[in-house]
């Protein structure tokens, strides 16, 4: 009985160390000089630089990468949110013989095959002009941004309990204050866990981008990737800092995230 | 209940209209260039209907991708369901309230990072001259190996890093699912003197088959986006040995000749059969 507990924790711990170790180390790496990283044996202690940190935040490309991942993501963020928003309150509240079906024709977007999509748009968006625009980026991404917010929005709407949207009706409200005044502030914790979910998901995307972006409209994922590809001499110290600036959008919502799994976990009966 | 309103139609009509549109339009599309004959930077183009499809299946390196992208599905959904249900149950059963909450939050961490960042992560620490994963191997024998480069473990190794980043998540959903069990059975179990593993094996998991099909169903559409992953570490090699089927459609419609119809129609494959099976696997799941 001891013993298990002893080894159990022991594997817990393991995991929880390869979990994150990798990241620490790469963020570390982000902080030293190539001498340091290229050395035989690994260094834990060396004089940090912020070399690789200001090369990479100085760099044009990187610059423009982000503030096309940072509009091409927050465009289409707001759009799913502003038609996927309604159309789950709609399935959750209204049910009728179509929402099985519409429920599982936004699940089935999922399984499109993403070169399946990126071709044939990637011929469209070059025979309209817009290829390797932001507005061909943010109208594909928002197909994803809408089916990914409907359905998780759906579990949401439907855990807000119908008395207090009952009560809403008794007080004189319509249909639509109903939905935007008591559905809306009630689900509002685990919409955001929703929400967030749909940004990190594009945040992190990267075929669409690599097919449908050659110069103007690239996101940062595929600077990222391109900063590998400099000739023999890896520049290792700056792409360590790329992949640490990368990484830490999704970063920020761990805690929304960790929030919203709970939550939609916990309330089954 | 609820009087008439309008709110269904008008909240549901334009995002359904606007979805079908935005899916629709790529995939009809998607099946007119796979019977043409284009090719990128060339206006002329012909119907040559099924050729390509008939091409195919002569095609050696497409029926290898086939084959890679059928073990590496097998491979990461198996095991990152066993790493799920082996970590979730040994978090359930021995792991303090905190120590679960700190767990939780450190096994999500990895599921955040972009695809790019993680096959970065991964692909300094496989290095075979730098790498902190293979240095103990450096150290011990003295010599570098390179795992990346080699035809038996690239596949393996890239597979490694799509677990690290869903196996762990996918733990703390079973965690999640084992605390909304109700206690009684468990209760039952301890009294009888039943051992940690038994109870799981014959009680909780058991009780938890549907959501554990549905996660393992979650897993299979998202082993199908390794795309990412691959195009970094080792960019379908070495030879073909890492080369799925999105990784070869993108080689031959973009790097190699710009055939974007030969490419296509690959794609159209891999959508109807993907649809075709995940539709009957759903369907299955929800009765």
């Amino acid at each position: 009985m001891k013993l298990d507990r002893i080894l159990g924790n022991l594997v817990l711990a393991i995991f929880g160390f390869i979990a994150l170790f990798p990241l620490v180390w790469t963020a570390l790496n982000a902080f030293k000089k190539n001498v340091d990283i290229i050395s035989k044996v690994p260094k834990f202690f060396f004089t940090p630089t912020l070399e690789n940190v200001t090369y990479v935040l100085g760099r044009h490309s990187v610059m423009a990468g982000l503030t096309n991942s940072i509009i091409a993501c927050g465009t289409s963020v707001l759009v799913g949110v502003v038609l996927g928003l309604p159309l789950a309150y709609a399935i959750a509240r209204y049910p009728n013989k179509w929402s099985a079906d519409i429920q599982f024709f936004v699940l089935s977007i999922r399984f499109l095959p993403p070169v399946a999509v990126a071709i044939p748009l990637m011929v469209i968006w070059l025979q309209i002009g817009l290829y390797d625009s932001l507005v061909a980026l943010i109208v594909t991404y928002s197909l994803i941004t809408i089916s990914v917010t409907v359905w998780l929005s759906i579990p949401a709407f439907q855990r807000v309990p119908k008395e207090v949207e009952e009560a809403g009706f008794v007080d004189g409200y319509g249909a639509y204050a109903v939905f935007w005044k008591v559905a809306l502030p009630v689900a509002l914790r685990s919409l955001v866990g929703a929400i967030a979910f749909s940004f990190v998901l594009i945040w992190n995307e990267f075929l669409m981008a690599l097919m449908l972006s050659s110069t103007n409209a690239k996101t940062l994922p595929i600077v990222a990737s391109e900063l590998s590809q400099q000739g023999m001499n890896v520049p290792w110290g700056i792409l360590n800092a790329s992949v640490v600036l990368l990484s830490l959008p999704p970063l920020l919502f761990l805690g929304v995230l960790s929030g919203f799994l709970s939550s939609a976990f916990t309330r089954r009966t | 209940m609820l009087s008439k309103t309008s709110l269904p139609k008008v909240f549901t009509i334009p995002t359904m209209g606007i979805l079908l549109v935005l899916s629709m339009v790529p995939t009809i599309f998607a099946v007119i260039i796979a019977l043409q004959n284009r090719v990128l930077g060339q206006p002329e183009m012909d119907f040559v209907w099924l050729s390509n499809f008939i091409d195919l299946f002569s095609d050696r390196r497409f029926l290898n991708a086939v084959w890679v992208s059928v073990k590496w599905e097998f491979v990461t959904v198996i095991a990152t369901m066993t790493v799920a249900i082996v970590l979730g149950v040994l978090m359930f059963q021995y792991a303090s309230p905190r120590m679960r909450n700190f767990y939780c939050l450190l096994f999500i961490v990895p599921v955040l990072l972009p695809r790019v960042s993680a096959a970065f992560v991964w692909k300094f620490a496989f290095h075979p001259l730098y790498g902190i994963v293979t240095y103990p191997i450096r150290a011990i024998t003295g010599k570098p190996v390179d795992l990346l480069g080699n035809a038996n473990a690239a596949l393996y190794v890239v597979a490694t890093v799509d677990v690290w980043q869903w196996g762990l998540l996918f733990a703390v959903i079973v965690l999640k699912l084992l605390e909304t069990l109700p206690p009684q059975p468990l209760e039952a179990a301890q009294l009888d003197h039943a051992k940690g593993w038994q109870i799981h094996y014959f009680i909780t998991l058991p009780m938890l088959r549907a959501p554990l099909i549905s996660l393992t169903f979650v897993k299979m559409i998202e082993s199908l986006r390794s795309f990412d992953l691959i195009y970094v570490m080792t960019r379908g090699g070495p030879g073909v040995a890492t080369e799925t089927l999105d990784m070869y459609a993108f080689s031959q419609g973009f790097i190699e000749a710009g055939k974007v119809s030969y490419a296509s129609s690959m794609a159209v494959l891999m959508m109807v059969a993907t649809v075709v099976i995940f539709t009957i696997l759903w369907k299955r799941v929800q009765s």
